[in-house]
């Protein structure tokens, strides 16, 4: 088993079938990229002398991020989902546990290596109107990413200029600032200029949810078809689960710190099992007036616990319709519950 | 709608000639810098605009600009030297109220002094050496000129440095930098100033006699005769003082502000990217909290002014008979009020020279706030625009 996991990779990292093996389990078949390992992202919080106490953020979480492929990773405001998308561009570093791609640990890379990774490993930030540097222009902006990596491509605006293209901006836009864009238009700066690295991994952080719905559904087809051209890995971080469902081959979903529910992406929407992802799906407003009256199955109760104090047991009890005396005391961990489709919970619904 | 509706005054035509000019030299050295800065070259523009429709800043300027051009020219224009004591030609001399007339006799003494035979007219009266107090306040203008610009531009970068390295790399190193900084700032600056500028003389007098050029350097740069290179140690170890203390304001301003900065989207991206953090700090970080600190920076010009002439009035620096106007005003002080004239001249330029720039720094922090420019941008275009409407109808 373990000559066939790291098949692909030479000189990987110690752990790495380890990881591969415990990670697998969730998505058989698929070629890994980059995989997630007991990976625990505590932030502490401070009192007035001491550290009270600490958030967690990220709780225990592996994962499998297959290679041309998105996984979607879904969860309210507070899930650790954003935290897990900086972690896995080492933005920050873990509490404990690893993250590998291609088989190397990559908070153990150093000097060239770590350049490797950030070549390849990029992220398109949820927020356009700030992550672009508001005092340089887009040649500059695309340039850094050029210079930063040494990257040969001749001549410079001629390549970049290829680049707006492919976002669909054009040359005319190459010396202008970004407070001279919309919103969209400046996403598709940022897109630019992390595909000007050409790299195999993009972190798509919430790219749409700072946008126009008609803009967001232009970025979307944008960003799938850069995929397929490019085979592109993306880790598509949302909480519009219907934006998710649209990109999406695998679907992730996250409450406090910790994954509930993992699987195919139509699976996960037409037969939810865990009794959150169920909630979330009722949450998607729907356009018709009809809907209303039928009522959806489960209402949206409550608010997500404290990651400070997570409560015992399940940590969806206090919210769930369904939570018994067992839920209150023992934690669910993640079962397969039909073929590539896992949940954790004592009460899987269907 | 007269009072809202802005169109190019005068006054914007010669700031669009000024950076236009600035352009195309800029543009010889570096072709194409023109087409790749075309939003930059904009944004001057609009700067001076904002400038050019502020009073306060008007006023600032010209008072900068008009102290300038006394410090450089000054030394030139200067009717006799700073030392030429016309006492031994004319008694008169000796601490004559403004617009004293004395007569020079004909002699080679007189000659050698560089005075012309005749009538010699003092502007602003004479000190108790019968010195010229016009010609030495204008001398003494070069001096304050040379010293802000000698401390400005070491002291407040040594700060801007420390405060980008403790704020962006935050935990021990931030604690270490910030715990040497309160040191600093809890000590009187003035008092420190004192202190060193008490001790450094005879180590700065080493390293002149060790570098003659840096010594002539000084000399020219100050406008000082050639037999006066030995006072030139006291005034620079004024500015190694002035070094020494100027910075730890520096350091927790742009501290605080890289603390926030360094929050932005930006800096986050920057970092994915890859982007060395040295380069973070200066082309993400430092550009985008360059306002205040333009802001902080040239009101301290008047600060260091004024500082360096309280010092001379302890007198430490400048040294007689060097010309320096916190000097000029210490040494007339023994003759006030009978010669109110030795204190109210030179005590009137310091007053004009650091509000000048305590008026222009004043008037950056709107010119150089990006809404206002907005604002500005939009009323001329709205101008232009209703011109062409009413032309076409």
């Amino acid at each position: 088993m373990a000559g066939v996991v790291t098949e692909h990779v030479q000189g990987a990292d110690k752990g790495y079938d380890e990881a591969v093996r415990e990670a697998w389990r969730f998505l058989p078949g698929e070629k890994p990229l980059v995989v997630l390992y007991r990976l625990k992202k505590y932030f502490p919080v401070k009192g007035l002398i001491r550290v009270k106490g600490w958030v967690r953020a990220v709780d225990n979480v592996t994962l499998l991020i297959p290679e041309g492929k998105t996984l979607g990773l879904v969860g309210e405001s507070g899930s650790g989902k954003t935290t897990i998308g900086r972690l896995v561009l080492r933005l920050i570093e873990p509490t404990s546990g690893s993250v590998f791609f291609m088989g190397r640990n990559i908070f153990k890379l150093r000097g060239r290596d770590l350049r490797w990774f950030r070549r390849n490993a990029q992220m398109v930030f949820q927020d356009p109107y700030g992550s672009l540097n508001p005092r340089m222009t887009v040649y500059d902006i695309i340039n850094e990413a050029l210079r930063t990596h040494k990257i040969d491509v001749g001549d410079p605006k001629e390549y970049i200029i290829k680049l707006l293209y492919e976002v669909g901006l054009n040359e005319t836009h190459l010396y202008r600032y970004p407070h001279e864009f919309s919103g969209g238009q400046r996403q598709r700066i940022a897109i630019a200029r992390v595909l000007a690295l050409q790299p195999k991994f993009i972190v798509l952080d919430e790219p749409t949810s700072a946008l126009d719905v008609s803009v967001q559904a232009q970025i979307l087809n944008m960003l799938k078809d850069l995929q397929r051209r490019y085979n592109l890995t993306y880790l598509f971080i949302s909480h519009d689960l219907g934006v998710v469902r649209y990109m999406s081959d695998y679907i992730a979903v996250m409450y406090v710190g910790k994954i509930v529910e993992i699987g195919p992406a139509e699976e996960v929407f037409e037969k939810p099992f865990h009794p959150y992802t169920k909630m979330l799906l009722a949450s998607i407003p729907v356009p018709d007036p009809e809907y209303v009256k039928k009522k959806p199955p489960i209402r949206v109760v409550g608010e997500p616990p404290s990651p400070v104090n997570p409560p015992p047991g399940c940590r969806f009890h206090p919210r769930c319709p369904y939570a018994s005396e067992k839920c209150k005391r023992e934690e669910p961990s993640l079962v397969e519950v039909e073929h590539g489709h896992w949940v954790a919970c004592w009460h899987p619904l269907n | 709608m007269a009072e809202e509706v802005y169109e190019k005054k005068v006054l914007d035509r010669i700031s669009d000639a000024l950076i236009d000019g600035l352009v195309s030299i800029i543009d010889k050295v570096k072709p194409g810098w023109r087409v790749k800065n075309r939003g930059r070259i904009e944004e001057w523009k609009l700067m001076l605009y904002a400038l050019n429709r502020s009073p306060v800043g008007l006023l600032g300027t010209s008072l900068v600009v008009l102290f300038i051009i006394l410090a450089i020219a000054g030394p030139f224009i200067a009717p006799v030297s700073y030392d030429t004591q016309i006492i031994f030609c004319d008694r008169d001399a000796r601490l004559a109220p403004p617009r004293t007339t004395v007569q020079i006799p004909d002699n080679p003494f007189c000659r050698k002094l560089g005075l012309k035979p005749g009538n010699f007219t003092m502007l602003l009266g004479g000190d108790d050496y019968g010195r010229d107090l016009w010609s030495r306040v204008l001398y003494g203008a070069r001096t304050s000129l040379v010293v802000a610009i000698i401390v400005m531009a070491v002291g407040p970068w040594i700060g801007v440095l420390l405060g980008l390295v403790a704020g962006y790399y935050g935990g021990k190193i931030d604690e270490l930098l910030m715990r040497i900084t309160d040191v600093f700032l809890v000590f009187p600056g003035l008092i420190l100033a004192i202190a060193f500028s008490a001790v450094l003389p005879y180590r700065i007098q080493d390293v002149l006699s060790v570098h003659p050029l840096l010594a002539d350097v000084m000399r020219v740069l100050f406008a000082i005769k050639p037999e006066n290179e030995p006072q030139l140690a006291s005034l620079l170890s004024v500015i190694v003082a002035l070094w020494l203390v100027w910075w730890p304001f520096y350091a927790r301003l742009v501290r605080g502000m890289v603390l926030s900065a360094k929050e932005n989207t930006y800096v986050e991206a920057a970092k994915a990217l890859g982007v060395p953090s040295w380069k973070i700090m200066f082309k993400h970080i430092l550009p985008n909290i360059a306002g205040p600190i333009i802001v902080f920076y040239t009101m301290d010009f008047g600060g260091v002014i004024l500082t360096e002439a309280g010092l001379s009035f302890l007198g430490l620096g400048a040294v007689p008979p060097l010309a320096d106007w916190g000097r000029i005003i210490y040494d007339g002080s023994r003759y006030f009020p009978d010669a109110w004239w030795l204190v109210f001249f030179p005590g009137l330029f310091i007053f004009l020279t650091v509000l000048g720039f305590n008026l222009l720094g004043d008037a950056l922090r709107d010119v150089l706030d990006p809404r206002m420019r907005r604002s500005i941008e939009f009323k001329i275009k709205k101008r232009v625009v209703v011109e062409e409407v009413s032309s076409g109808s």
